[in-house]
């Protein structure tokens, strides 16, 4: 439930790891509540552009958000068989220290749980990603078997979908 | 059962390896506690050692040797202090849990429950005490009581919260005293009894805070001292019969931190002790009267709520999941040829249906402890204000769910007030006017057609007409009560700002209250109207839905979107001719049905929604309205049918969203959003409602 130790506390660990356009994201895995597929989504009328709308999860009503709109990105043109990969990952937010509220996330597609060690994660450059940097616990290099290993942007999902700034966008609204 | 010395005698042959007997130690210690077998001020001793027993006999202690020894030492101080021979212990021993704050090896659990239980017990002392007032001579009720306090007691003393405790021991001592009738159950008595309730209660509240506030052990586990306890814990030892105490009353809820009294004496002179003694003595035919009472009521288990509205989640989906499967195409066909089948299908419907009627009714609860608050209340303001008043009340097992007991119980205590300070005459008007001195005042509940019905008759001297139709023209509320029917003219009462009370008392009269009620009953979709009959006496009748969980609402389509509006928000929906549409200053839209004019809500506009009808003759316009406000026509594309729906919230990630009261689970299992059509209306006429037309994605 900390959101604020992020800055000191080692940032590696495991990851699941999704795509948003051809960018790997990893999100920790301790936040994440279970993956579910696409679903039908309603809409919620007069909130910011990224909440997708609300959905039923087994009897809960739980908010989605978009992370492509929510980092500025085109909306995806996919074809039929990359649509079928889409689904909803349902993390656990901090929305206060002692409130912890499900939420989802809409993703490209899930790629894997991947362990990241602390030494392999980097600060975030201020510049080059699409993320804002503020959101980003770092970068994380994961080794692979051939020296191959791509650069995951690791999200600090607490910041990324902190409910006092949708609260705030969604009152401005009115 | 173990005696204190048998305890010892035990320990002594036993090692800190020998966990089984240890357990075996803890219990009959913890026997010895709870049951008050030992005297009070060892109490938190035995307490002591049975918290020390616990990792112990559990293999949980990190140094058991020193546990073990532990033990031994806080034994040997009890045996010490309660032996026969030892005089009354007069050097404190250096373990005495401090007054106020919460010990820092207390069981959160346990004394989470002990809260629970404690109020409980002090609830039901509450009323006790109030039927004990019209029949001093109820031994039953004298016992409630002492058993609540003695049992608040003994357990507060065995989680080491010695304040508690200490009082606890004072107020059981008074009640100890009316039992073995050395005092009389007088009004003096009574008072004191009941402020013993109100502290009680208040330091109850106290624990609550400190263990919110940080827990065992951190800073905030302090405990705050409500206001007036030294004065009433000091009066309660030295009542005399016929003496009236002149005490502040305690401050009812949340007692703001009061500067802490430093070191309140512990009056514990040696009478006391003698008493005590008696008291346990009788301890044997106690626990008999408390089996007895324990077996007439059916035995329960307290359940977490968040569990409970689960649980009520689970069976709502359950409900859908198994309606979709009923409903299934392929499964229809197979249906059709397999008997066998459908029987088993129908019989899990039946289980389901079941089950869910089961889930509604575990939310419900009796309004009993709401009745037993006025009670209390109808006694302090009877004698506040001076007048004789009887409170007769029926129906009170009448069960209601769970959140509209709490949001009936503020308005009751409005209206009980109303009722007390102007309904009901002072006895003198009463005598001549003919009537008995003594004034009745009832409560009562029933179910009615599928809602609660809650009525609270006075026999005063009813509602004056031409004296709140005077008011209301005196406050610019009403030109003239011409063709207003009688019921039309009482509700003005409500009118904020109302007040007909001919001198403000701090009772009633400030005309806050009244408009508060109705608002109160209204936001949990409940109605009140009133009857009156000129020196006869006043009835208050509100109207309450069973439940808040399910809502009766029409689908109803808009673009691509659906959603659910409250059945009692609409008056009716028709479709429009071009000719009853108007534009008014090129901006606004009227519709007229039978000389009403009413704005027109465009809801696709209001919400952004895509590929709606934007002609309303070529859809339907929906009367809508909460019966305060003017009416409004929501334009809507189709009415898709009624259906009862369980309210949920959006989820605590989203802000609360204008217009929109909370989402539905529909019957393909998405979630429908139901409408707020007040506010939905309040939104369209502030005119900054409307958002750009969506591309048509």
């Amino acid at each position: 439930m900390t959101t604020t130790a992020t800055l000191a506390a080692p940032r590696g660990g495991k990851f699941l790891t999704f795509y948003l356009a051809d960018e790997e994201y990893g999100v920790e895995i301790l936040k994440v509540q279970e993956i579910i597929g696409m679903q039908p989504i309603t809409r919620v009328p007069r909130t910011p552009a990224f909440v997708r709308g609300v959905i039923n999860l087994r009897g809960k009503v739980i908010p989605i958000m978009d992370l492509r709109e929510r980092f500025g990105m085109p909306e995806a043109a996919l074809d039929a068989g990359a649509a079928a990969l889409r689904c909803i990952i349902v993390v656990r937010v901090a929305a206060a220290p002692d409130r912890v509220v499900p939420m989802g996330i809409v993703v490209d597609r899930v790629s894997e749980v991947a362990a990241i060690a602390s030494e392999d994660v980097e600060d975030a450059p201020s510049f080059g990603a699409a993320v804002k940097t503020e959101y980003l616990l770092g970068l994380g290099k994961s080794r692979c078997a051939d020296g191959q290993g791509r650069v995951k942007l690791l999200l600090d999902i607490d910041r990324v979908l902190a409910t006092d700034e949708l609260s705030a966008v969604a009152q401005l609204d009115v | 059962m173990l005696s204190l010395d048998d305890a010892v005698t035990l320990l002594l042959q036993l090692g800190p390896e020998d966990r089984d007997e240890l357990a075996r130690l803890r219990e009959a210690l913890m026997d010895l506690a709870f049951g008050n077998e030992v005297p009070i001020d060892v109490q938190p001793l035995v307490a002591k050692a049975v918290r020390v027993l616990g990792p112990l006999a559990d293999g949980s202690a990190a140094d058991p040797a020193a546990a073990f020894a532990d033990v031994s030492a806080i034994l040997e101080a009890v045996m010490e202090r309660s032996g026969p021979d030892s005089p009354p212990a007069v050097a404190e021993v250096a373990e005495d849990p401090p007054l106020d704050t919460l010990p820092a090896d207390l069981d959160v659990e346990l004394l989470r429950d002990f809260l629970v239980e404690s109020r409980d017990g002090v609830a039901a002392s509450e009323a006790a005490l109030l039927a004990l007032e019209r029949a001093p001579d109820d031994a039953e009720a004298v016992n409630t009581v002492f058993r609540a306090f003695h049992t608040v007691k003994g357990t507060a003393a065995f989680l080491g919260l010695a304040r508690l405790s200490a009082f606890a021991h004072e107020a059981e001592s008074l009640l100890a005293r009316v039992r073995e009738r050395a005092i009389p159950y007088d009004r003096g008595c009574a008072e004191l009894a009941l402020r013993a309730v109100d502290m009680l209660k208040a330091l109850l509240d106290a624990v609550d805070d400190a263990l919110g506030a940080g827990g065992p052990g951190s800073p905030g586990g302090a405990l705050a001292l409500p206001a007036g306890y030294a004065a009433l814990a000091a009066a309660l030892p030295r009542h005399a019969p016929g003496a009236a105490p002149a005490l502040a009353p305690v401050p009812a809820a949340a007692p703001a931190p009061a500067p802490a009294v430093p070191n309140v004496t512990e009056p514990a002179p040696a009478a006391e002790h003698v008493e005590r003694r008696q008291g346990e003595r009788r301890q044997g035919d106690r626990r008999q009267g408390e089996r007895r009472a324990g077996a007439d009521e059916a035995a329960s288990v307290r359940v977490r709520t968040d569990r409970l509205d689960r649980l009520v989640d689970l069976v709502g989906e359950l409900v859908i999941a198994q309606s979709m499967i009923a409903g299934d195409d392929a499964l229809a066909g197979a249906l059709a040829t397999h008997h066998a089948l459908a029987k088993k299908v129908a019989h899990a419907g039946k289980i389901v249906r079941e089950l869910q009627d089961l889930s509604m009714a575990m939310r419900m609860v009796p309004l009993k402890p709401t009745f037993q608050k006025l009670a209390r209340l109808v006694r302090d303001v009877a004698a506040k204000l001076g007048k004789d008043v009887e409170l007769l009340t029926a129906g009170e097992e009448t069960e209601v769910d769970r959140t509209m007991a709490d949001v009936v119980g503020d308005p009751l205590v409005h209206m009980v007030r109303n009722a007390l300070d102007h309904g009901l005459e002072t006895p003198a008007e009463r005598e001549a006017a003919g009537k008995p001195r003594r004034g009745r005042v009832t409560l009562a509940a029933s179910h009615a057609g599928g809602s609660v019905l809650l009525e609270l008759t006075d026999d005063g001297r009813g509602l004056s007409r031409e004296r709140i139709a005077r008011k209301a023209v005196e406050r610019g509320l009403l030109e003239s009560d011409r063709g207003m029917t009688d019921a039309e003219v009482y509700q003005l009462i409500f009118a904020p700002g109302f007040s007909t009370a001919e001198q403000v008392t701090d009772v009633s009269g400030r005309g806050v209250g009244m408009d508060v009620v109705k608002r109160n009953i209204e936001s949990v979709r409940g109605r009140v109207e009133i009857t009156s009959t000129p020196g006869a006496g006043t009835t208050f009748s509100v109207r309450l839905p069973l439940t808040l969980a399910v809502t009766d609402g029409m689908l109803v389509r808009v673009g691509r979107e659906r959603y659910v509006v409250p059945l009692t928000n609409i008056h009716l929906s028709f479709r429009p001719e071009a000719a009853a549409l108007q534009t008014v200053g090129g901006r606004g839209e009227v519709v007229t049905l039978r000389g009403e004019t009413m704005p027109v809500v465009r809801l696709h506009r209001l919400f952004g929604v895509a590929g709606a009808a934007e002609d309303p003759s070529a859809a339907l316009l929906m009367i809508v309205g909460d019966g305060r406000r003017r009416r409004s026509a929501l334009l809507v594309d189709e009415l898709l049918g009624q259906q009862q729906v369980v309210a949920k919230g959006l989820g605590d990630g989203l802000a609360r969203v204008r217009g929109v009261a909370g989402g539905a689970i529909l019957g393909d299992g998405r979630v429908g959003l139901i409408l707020d059509v007040p506010e939905l209306c309040a939104l369209a006429e502030s005119g900054e409602g409307v958002l750009p037309r969506p591309a048509a994605a």
